[in-house]
């Protein structure tokens, strides 16, 4: 096998005026060979390529580490774990373990949320997509309601009265920061008067009481100052209310989109310089809270919900993909195609995920293409990477990967991948099996007159 | 500060790495003209050019570099830098670095202490400061010091372009990338053109900033990182080039530009070399942009007898400067193009060492690696 | 062997194209009639000699077979490529 790693296929390339040689290079010696202190290798013959590994470690840090930045500045804070970002039994019940409350978005989030043993109480029930059962449910059992449109609330309403009871109900609000672009597509308006019509419906409503503000201004911010103003706006919001004879609001859910350390495409600098610490973030925020409650007690502070996702996740999760193939793209360029995509990592569609070798190559290295095993052309996990020759078989592993990616893969034409969890005592163990033939078909029935028919007539 | 700069050799006899060799001559980069005036001021160490790509024409002005290397671009990193400068200073034993583009301004801010402990010295802001003068934080800036700016706004989507007359804005508007580029957009097509343009090769934020009718006018000077400003010198543009650079231009002495950046640089508490660039209209002045950097004009310094690149280095050489000599308006400057001839093996050098000149101490630590 | 894979490389040869392409050790080549410059892998430079020397593909690929170690029906279809790059570059 060393003859391969001599043998390089002739090739000549033209220059460029404006392409630098030196213009893309990297620190080469980056190499990854073990996740959590486990040797990738041990992994991959345990469970096969590619694999998704979860440190288990490391997501316990992250969720104390984000926590704390928050409650060390404030006297009353709760993390609501965002499902959708990773909702993977496992995952979830690290979390959990952690005190962190679950965040869901659709009927499926609150019955796994539920499935997993978090009590209503604990659920903060978000989205725009919330049938009438579930909406039944999840009021029977305490969990917060967060109220997207007025059809939604007439619905909360039509249930409380059905049972003669009040249903506490907390408002998403959206509306511009001056910093990000406002998701205006959910929750109520301020600017145009809308979140002021609803809460005046809910006042108006026996069955319903306004208890919470929810807003969530958008995704990888990396502004701090937009979550300043953020809770400024809100806090704005309340005190009106508040001034007007409202209920008093006990919480203000200021939603997620704080960044990992990833790469968002679009974005010139990387990580490291583009993305602010969490810190800075928490400072925004409690600054903001802290100026914007001066001049009432501290009893009467309303408790700070936030619903981190990417940032607690990301980076303790990492994708292991191996090379199946090699080429020279007619442009020059090389590239490796992998047994990972965006099938697995949808992800790579908007990051240029950071990549690392699990051991050395010798070579040059070179512009180098990253391809999924798709059989479509959007399939490409990094346009360019610095790389030295890769060989049919050599891993590469991107880290971050734990955000969106097990609740986004798709099945398309293969199998999604297993998810490993090394735990914090160096033990590892599935928690999630490669999917199979069987996992695929099992939903799928046949009708009577296609019991039989092979193709050979 | 940990390695004391070699002061004991005098700043003359320095070894000083110059980024921003890039000179295409509609809009060059301000690093050959810092490496004039340093020349001019009798500096007699080595220039070391850094440059980005392969034809940066300072790379091979024999006569203003003594040495040259291609470095990674800012995007890969400051860990990359930091390892490239790292190979350079094996070789070139450079005691001071002069970083002249915006868009490596952040990963040389944060590679400060590593350079210095490598031995490198600089006169840069802090991570703080140079936030807070980026585009997307001026207004609050100018909030914060009661100057007069002109409104911006971060744009994430085109489609603002389409409905911002109703919020107040009105064409023309000047649309910005972070680092580089503003075009002025007559309506919203245009505006959403320049808005896609910048995008794709700066990224984000892309800002929007109400058009001031009225005259550029520009000032660059030293803060000294305690609130003092150090021999400012202002200039108009006089004629520009299809991209709105200056290739004339004329010191001027304006009082209320002079005030602007001295209330600027005592706000932010300046380290470093700096560009203001104002509109003087009806109204006043308007600040629309600072720049952590020399800017291309800066040889106009030497010419009004105020040398800023001089001023720097005998700044971080702990010189006591003196009282700089009276503006004078009136001097101007017209830019010209000039052939550099350049070798078949320098061109050579510069593509597969990535070096031109190296310094006979040691060569690069892996030269051939870029090919294989 | 394609003969046109022969063909090409007779050609390059016939009108000194190949003898002309001043081709530095480490890999930077320069074409002096288009004034175009290459990077080239040290496979490529090691083929370019072999081709220049042999004037003939097959022999070519016989001693890079030999040279590295690798099938000669893998270093035959990469000298195919390589030889038709030449071909279009130095067209």
């Amino acid at each position: 096998m060393t003859a391969r790693r001599a043998w390089e296929p002739p090739f000549i390339q033209p220059h460029r005026h404006d392409v630098s040689p030196f213009g893309r290079r990297g620190v080469d010696d980056d190499i990854q060979g073990a996740i959590a202190g486990v040797d990738i290798e041990t992994l991959i013959d345990r469970w096969g390529s590619p694999l998704f590994v979860a440190s288990e470690g490391r997501l316990r840090e992250n969720v104390r580490r984000i926590r704390e930045a928050f409650a060390s500045r404030y006297p009353d804070v709760v993390h609501g774990w965002s499902y959708k970002t990773n909702y993977l039994g496992a995952i979830c019940r690290i979390l959990h373990q952690e005190g962190s409350w679950a965040e869901v978005v659709s009927a499926f989030e609150y019955e796994k949320a539920r499935a997993l043993g978090v009590p209503g109480p604990r659920i903060l029930f978000n989205g725009p997509h919330k049938p009438r059962a579930i909406l039944e449910r999840a009021s029977a059992e305490g969990a917060r309601l967060h109220v997207d449109h007025l059809d939604e609330l007439a619905t909360i309403e039509s249930i409380a009265r059905d049972r003669g009871t009040v249903i506490p109900v907390t408002l998403r609000l959206n509306f511009d920061t001056g910093h990000t672009e406002p998701w205006s597509r959910f929750g109520f308006n301020i600017e145009s008067g809308q979140a002021y019509e609803a809460a005046v419906r809910v006042k108006a409503s026996p069955h319903l009481v306004l208890t919470g503000l929810h807003s969530h201004i958008g995704t990888f911010i990396l502004e701090p100052r937009a979550y300043g103003e953020q809770v400024r706006r809100m806090a704005g919001f309340m005190a009106e209310l508040e001034g007007e004879g409202h209920d008093a609001i006990t919480s203000l859910d200021i939603g997620g989109g704080l960044p990992s350390r990833n790469a968002l495409q679009g974005i010139y600098l990387p990580p490291e310089q583009a993305v602010p610490s969490i810190d800075s973030y928490a400072v925004a925020v409690c600054g903001a809270l802290e100026r914007a409650f001066a001049d009432r007690p501290r009893e009467r502070w309303p408790t700070l919900i936030f619903e981190s996702g990417r940032a607690v996740v990301d980076d303790a999760v990492s994708l292991v993909a191996s090379v199946v193939g090699t080429k020279r793209l007619p442009d020059g360029r090389r590239a490796v195609v992998l047994d990972a995509g965006v099938n697995s990592m949808l992800t790579a569609l908007w990051y240029d995920h950071p990549v690392r070798l699990t051991r050395p190559v010798p070579g040059a290295p070179e512009e180098t293409v990253l391809y999924g095993p798709l059989c479509m052309n959007i399939d490409v996990m990094r346009r360019q990477v610095r790389l030295p020759p890769l060989a049919v078989g050599d891993r590469l592993v991107f880290n971050p990967a734990g955000a969106y990616n097990n609740t986004q893969w798709m099945q398309f034409i293969e199998y999604r991948p297993a998810v490993a969890l090394v735990g914090e005592d160096g033990g590892h163990s599935l928690i999630r099996a490669a999917e199979t033939l069987e996992d695929v078909c099992r939903p799928e029935r046949m009708p009577a007159h296609l019991q039989t028919g092979d193709g050979t007539r | 500060m940990n390695a004391p700069l070699p002061f004991d050799r005098g700043w003359r006899r320095w070894t000083v790495g110059i980024t921003g060799m890039n000179a295409i001559p509609d809009n060059p980069g301000p690093g050959l003209a810092v490496a004039r005036c340093l020349r001019a001021a009798g500096f007699d160490g080595r220039i070391v050019g850094l440059g980005y790509e392969p034809l940066d024409a300072g790379l091979y002005h024999g006569g203003l570099c003594d040495a040259a290397y291609l470095m990674p671009y800012p995007a890969v990193g400051a860990e990359a830098q930091r390892a490239r400068l790292g190979e350079i200073q094996l070789a070139e034993r450079l005691d001071f670095v002069i970083p002249c583009l915006d868009a490596e301004l952040t990963t040389f801010v944060d590679n400060q202490a590593a350079l210095r402990a490598m031995g490198i010295g600089s006169l840069l802001p802090d991570r703080r400061q140079l936030a807070a003068r980026a585009k997307d934080n001026l207004v609050a800036l100018c909030e914060r010091l009661g100057l007069p700016v002109p409104r911006t706004k971060v744009a994430t989507n085109p489609a603002f372009f389409d409905t911002c007359e109703s919020d107040g804005w009105r064409f023309p508007l000047v649309v910005k990338g972070p680092y580089y580029d503003a075009a002025v957009a007559r309506d919203p097509a245009e505006a959403s053109r320049a808005f896609a343009r910048i995008a794709a090769q700066w990224g984000y934020p892309v800002l929007v900033q109400e058009f001031v009718r009225g005259y550029e006018v520009n000032l660059t000077a030293i803060g000294d990182g305690d609130g003092g400003m150090i021999a400012p010198v202002m200039m108009r543009k006089r004629a520009l080039t299809d991209k709105g650079k200056a290739w004339a231009g004329v010191a001027i002495s304006d009082p209320e530009l002079e005030a602007l950046a001295a209330k600027l640089i005592e706000g932010l508490r300046w380290r470093g070399p700096l560009e203001v660039e104002a509109m003087r209209s009806d109204e006043g002045l308007y600040l629309i942009e600072i720049n952590p950097r020399f800017p291309a004009w800066t040889y106009l310094t030497h010419g009004v007898g105020r040398n800023l690149p001089e001023a720097l280095l005998r700044l971080a050489a702990g010189e006591r400067l003196a009282e700089p000599v009276p503006p004078a308006p009136g001097v101007m400057f017209i830019r010209y193009a000039e052939e550099l001839i350049v070798s078949p093996d320098s061109f050579r050098l510069i593509m597969v060492d990535g070096a031109l000149n190296a310094a006979p101490a040691a060569a690069p630590s892996r030269p051939s690696r870029m090919f294989g | 062997m394609s003969t046109g894979t022969q063909r090409v490389l007779g050609e390059l040869l016939a009108v000194g194209r190949l003898q002309a392409f001043a081709v530095s050790a480490k890999g930077f080549a320069f074409d002096p009639r288009t004034g175009q410059s290459f990077s080239i892998n040290e496979t490529g430079v090691r083929t370019l000699e072999l081709l220049v020397e042999t004037g003939d593909v097959a022999r070519a690929v016989e001693r890079l077979a030999a040279d590295c170690e690798v099938p000669a029906e893998v270093v035959e279809g990469a000298v195919t490529a390589f030889v038709h790059q030449l071909g279009r570059y130095l067209a």
